[in-house]
């Protein structure tokens, strides 16, 4: 009786395990036959769109970048402001014949141009954003009903998973993941040797934004950008809570007390390396162990370097070189860059000639 | 008997009231000293108060004080300019708020009423967003003198500058340039809109030699022209006719004190941003404590300024470990206090 007993249900068991087998890609499949798919965003929040989805507008540029990464230039129906646009231009003009075509929906005090979104008629509008409930968020929503894909970039690993889901909404699975293997591989020929690197010896970093005594906190890509590269973040060895704040701004003294090894500038029109090393009004600041030993940088080119884009490696090299010099001694920044350009837009840099 | 040879109890009571107030004008007249001393001593960095005196006095007589060179960095180029700083501005915004208080006779007023703040704020924002490669200081300086100057040209009727009609043309020129910076604010990136608030808020964390000895120059003839004419203010501040009456040209002098505040509280505004309140809250201080007499209130608000504003940039520089900015504290803490001595001096002496 037992063993009849057992018989039967490991009969039910596997045809339950063949049933769910069979099932479920039937289910994946059946969405993509509905022409439907689920993605869900940086704010986790999921949504239901076109299969593969064919009219997208980017109110956000970084991620646009993504999606021009993975071929998906005329998925692009419209775009909202771009920063520095001039330089930028003649680079999605190379990638993207049709870039000047494309609906521009400006934004002005917060708020996107509905009717210029609307003119778009967009499936998917991508944005950066943090909150579900924010006014762009609901206005797009509620007037328009068109879902909206939230981007909130606080950890590097977010700009890789962006190709996979990208790709995946527009139906180029294949060509997102040769993008994710190329980053992953520009950023391996870094994290390689630098996560060799114990604490104790990686130069403290202090990350200088716009506002000067504005840094990235622990919470933010700049400090894990920083450590990748092969430093650590001096907001790491602060002991204060407002270290862990997106950006807290320091007093002087605090930051003269915390002593960096290295200064980091993130692109400052009003501020060079050398006003921080020798300028008067940067008196105070001369008995921090950076500016006596010359150690001050800047990121000059925020496009190409730009790491919340999938640009991220570049970013990368260029501080792996400023904070372990003689570890990348070798490593040749103009050419992995021009590389990179080649495997991900197939332009070469600089002058996007055709690859 | 003994009542009528000694002195009578309301004698007594007002010589003892007014020892008490000359006590008292003493001590406010010194206050930026010891407000500066603390100040001096008080910062995030770990500097002993022993070490950091030693430091002062090697500097000052010379003495073989053997201490880190990055100490000398803390107190004379991190702390110094900045309590300087913090003291140049406090003065300058409580002197040129009294001038205007005393010329419009209006307790509402402040050195921000002719549109110094708005114009100024407006050419910060010129400046962040639109055109980087002008410094900020420059564009507030420039455009909060060109709002006043557009709220005396408007308010200037047949060769006469009424209070009134000042006042009211303050009121729209502040109101237009609100409104320009508001475009400015929709039009820029978020990056510049975020610096545009900071600015606003007004701060001294980038205090520095070169912000103060560009300053000063134009506050302390601001100030100086206000202070040895502060006589004339009790004068101008019975009224126009009362003025005219005992022979003063009061058009002539009105001019004076706006100029020498407008430059007081441009230069100030220019490099510490929109500091809230204190223009308006010291001098009322001073005068409910002491009356309204120019002569006393003008040298009182200098100095009571000076030592506000110093004290409360402590706060905001060293009670935490990140800077908060000082216009948010100068409205946080002056506020209640204001309205303390409001109600315990029924009226704040206007009445």
């Amino acid at each position: 009786m037992k063993k009849i007993v057992y018989a039967t249900t490991s009969m039910v068991f596997l045809m339950a395990l063949c049933l769910a087998l069979t099932f479920m890609p039937a289910a994946a499949q059946d969405e993509n036959a509905t022409g439907t798919i689920t993605v869900t965003d940086d704010r986790g929040k999921s949504m239901e769109i076109p299969y593969p989805c064919e009219r997208i507008v980017f109110l956000v540029e970084n991620a646009m970048n993504t999606m021009y990464a993975v071929e998906g230039a005329d998925n692009i129906v419209g775009i909202g402001d771009i920063w520095m646009e001039e330089e930028k231009a003649p680079f999605f003009r190379a990638i993207d014949p049709a870039f000047d075509q494309k609906v521009r929906i400006s934004k002005e005090g917060g708020m996107v141009n509905m009717e210029a979104l609307a003119l778009a008629d967009p499936q998917l509008v991508v944005l950066w954003s943090s909150d579900w409930d924010d006014e762009v968020t609901v206005a797009i929503e509620e007037n328009l009903g068109v879902p909206t894909f939230g981007v909130f970039i606080d950890d590097l690993n977010d700009t890789l998973a962006q190709a996979e889901v990208f790709g995946r909404i527009i139906g180029k699975e294949e060509r997102a993941q040769e993008v994710q293997d190329d980053m992953s591989q520009y950023i391996s020929k870094v994290t390689d040797v630098t996560s060799q690197i114990p604490d104790e010896e990686r130069p403290k970093v202090y990350w200088m934004w716009n506002d000067v005594l504005g840094t990235a906190g622990t919470e933010s890509t700049a400090n894990d950008l920083i450590y990748l590269a092969g430093g650590i973040n001096l907001m790491q060895v602060w002991d204060d809570e407002a270290a862990s704040m997106e950006h807290p701004t320091l007093n002087l003294e605090t930051l003269v007390e915390l002593n960096p090894d290295v200064i980091y500038i993130w692109y400052n029109q009003n501020l060079d390396p050398e006003d921080v090393l020798t300028g008067s009004d940067f008196a105070g600041w001369k008995d921090i162990n950076a500016v006596k030993n010359g150690q001050v940088y800047e990121i000059t080119d925020p496009f190409v370097f730009d790491f919340h884009s999938p640009r991220l490696p570049l970013a990368l090299m260029l501080l792996a070189k400023n904070l372990q010099p003689e570890k990348f001694a070798d490593l040749n920044l103009d050419e992995e860059v021009d590389n990179l350009f080649v495997d991900l837009y197939s332009v070469h840099y600089p002058g996007y000639a055709p690859a | 008997m003994e009542r009528a040879c000694g002195p009578s109890a309301a004698w007594r009571r007002v010589h003892l009231f007014s020892r008490e107030r000359a006590l008292l004008r003493i001590v406010f007249l010194l206050l930026p000293l010891p407000a500066f001393a603390i100040s001096l001593l008080i910062g995030t960095y770990t500097l002993p108060p022993e070490d950091a005196i030693g430091v002062i006095a090697s500097h000052v007589f010379n003495l073989n004080f053997d201490h880190p060179s990055v100490y000398d960095t803390i107190i004379f180029n991190i702390r110094l300019p900045r309590i300087l700083l913090a003291m140049m501005v406090g003065m300058a915004l409580s002197v040129s708020g009294a001038a205007f208080q005393g010329i419009f006779r209006n307790p509402l007023v402040s050195p921000f009423i002719l549109g110094v703040s708005s114009g100024a704020a407006f050419g910060a924002a010129l400046s962040i967003g639109v055109f980087p490669q002008i410094p900020v200081q420059i564009g507030a300086f420039v455009f909060s003198l060109v709002a006043v100057g557009l709220a005396c040209a408007m308010s200037r009727v047949k060769g006469r500058t009424p209070p009134v009609s000042l006042v009211l043309s303050g009121v729209i020129v502040s109101a237009v340039f609100g409104s320009l910076l508001a475009i400015i604010q929709f039009a820029v990136d978020e990056k510049s809109l975020q610096s545009i608030v900071y600015w606003n808020m007004g701060s001294l964390s980038t205090a520095c030699w070169s912000k103060f000895d560009h300053s000063f120059p134009m506050v302390a003839a601001g100030c100086l022209v206000i202070l040895m004419l502060r006589w004339k203010l009790n004068v101008l501040a019975l009224g126009e006719e009362e003025a005219q009456s005992v022979g003063m040209n009061s058009e002539f002098y009105k001019s004076i004190f706006i100029l020498a505040s407008t430059l007081a509280a441009s230069a100030a505004v220019a490099v510490a941003g929109i500091i809230g309140l204190v223009g308006l809250i010291v001098p009322h201080m001073v005068r409910m404590i002491f009356g309204p007499d120019h002569r006393t209130l003008i040298p009182l608000s200098m100095t009571f300024g000076a030592a506000f504003l110093v004290l409360v940039d402590d706060l905001a520089r060293a009670a935490l470990g990140f800077e908060v900015p000082v216009g948010v504290i100068t409205t946080l803490l002056g506020a209640p206090f204001f309205v303390y001595l409001l109600r315990a001096t029924k009226g704040g002496g206007w009445e």
